[in-house]
């Protein structure tokens, strides 16, 4: 679909997006099947609110709303998400499997798990980040070094 | 696109068109004359564009009457690709789907519901169209609305010729006018049929 800078369609924001946030979803909840609801909830819950709040920034806002629908879902299941399935995930790197980092990233809290994957593995900018999350760059930035740290003792 | 996206998508696809998300549904088909996308609404075939994405004056025109819900959904499309083959494959000589020319002015869509009714095979001119259209001398306004045929192919304006006899414009280029009509005529001259003086 082109690139219409003023005139944005469903179509135009999942063709650009979907991929990485199916990803994301997978790499949140571990699991192919709760991925694809959280895919399809994300891009539901978009198209029902839309228009996105600010343009040239619907990546922020569909990684919020993914965020939002994972925590949502843990919530209700009451249990801690999963992080088995790291299939779509980056590749290994100095020395550090993904089986190790899956098992760390598997002990952090949400909000620093998410905060950690949006940052170390989707590669958003700390603004991005804090957008998604709803929280300030200061926060964003405290959640990702507490998870580093903890990530870091954990694959000690 | 991998499986598990491929599937994933088709899920939301499913959603969004029990919710009335989805008020259009695109796809890039291919064909002999290169790449189309076509899209699909409530009423029928929106669009057929030469190329692998519309125009933004055309994506304007389908979203000013059907908003942003425009969706990837090759089901939708699959009905206009299958007569599109069968067409290119001389198997079919008229379409049955429904074409939607809500979008256009009430000009536009007199001349091309008068150009729907040249059949396969046969040819008319500018100023006959814009005559059948109940504008007789409109026939350069008759050009122009059929250059802008948002449904080239099924609104057959490539059967739409020159007073003189010469081919005329086309929007997907003269030589796929050429190519469209010697399917459907065999035998088409390089500049059309002058008229010899």
């Amino acid at each position: 679909m082109c690139e219409m800078a003023d005139l944005l369609t469903f179509g135009a924001l999942l063709e650009r997006h979907e991929k990485e946030i199916f990803a994301y979803a997978l790499r949140l909840v571990g699991d192919r099947d709760d991925a694809d609801d959280v895919y399809q909830e994300t891009f539901l819950a978009a198209f029902r609110a839309w228009p996105p709040p600010r343009r040239g920034q619907e990546r922020a806002w569909l990684y919020r709303i993914a965020t939002n629908k994972v925590i949502d879902r843990a919530r209700r299941r009451k249990h801690l998400v999963r992080m088995s399935d790291l299939r779509l995930a980056a590749p290994e790197r100095d020395g550090v499997s993904l089986a190790d980092l899956a098992a760390a990233i598997k002990v952090l809290p949400e909000g620093q798990r998410a905060a950690f994957v949006l940052r170390k593995v989707e590669g958003l900018e700390y603004a991005e980040v804090a957008q998604a999350l709803e929280c300030s760059e200061d926060a964003a930035r405290q959640r990702v070094a507490e998870a580093m740290k903890k990530v870091r003792e954990a694959m000690r | 696109m991998n499986v598990q996206l491929a599937d994933a998508r088709e899920h939301l696809l499913a959603r969004a068109r029990r919710e009335g998300l989805e008020t259009v549904g695109y796809r890039v088909v291919d064909s002999p004359l290169g790449p189309l996308w076509i899209a699909v609404g409530p009423k029928g075939v929106l669009a057929i564009h030469y190329g692998g994405e519309p125009s933004a004056a055309e994506l304007a025109r389908i979203v000013r009457t059907y908003g942003p819900g425009l969706l990837p959904d090759a089901r939708r499309v699959d009905p206009v690709a299958r007569e599109l083959d069968q067409y290119f494959g001389g198997t079919r000589r008229r379409f049955d789907i429904a074409v939607d020319l809500t979008p256009l002015t009430e000009f536009q869509r007199r001349i091309l519901s008068a150009t729907a009714r040249v059949a396969f095979g046969e040819v008319s001119t500018y100023a006959k169209v814009a005559t059948q259209a109940g504008s007789e001398r409109a026939s350069r306004a008759a050009g122009q609305a059929l250059g802008a045929n948002p449904i080239p192919i099924v609104v057959p304006c490539h059967r739409i010729l020159a007073s003189d006899g010469t081919l005329g414009g086309y929007a997907g280029g003269l030589d796929a006018k050429r190519r469209l009509l010697g399917l459907e005529r065999r035998e088409v001259p390089a500049g059309g049929w002058p008229k010899r003086s």
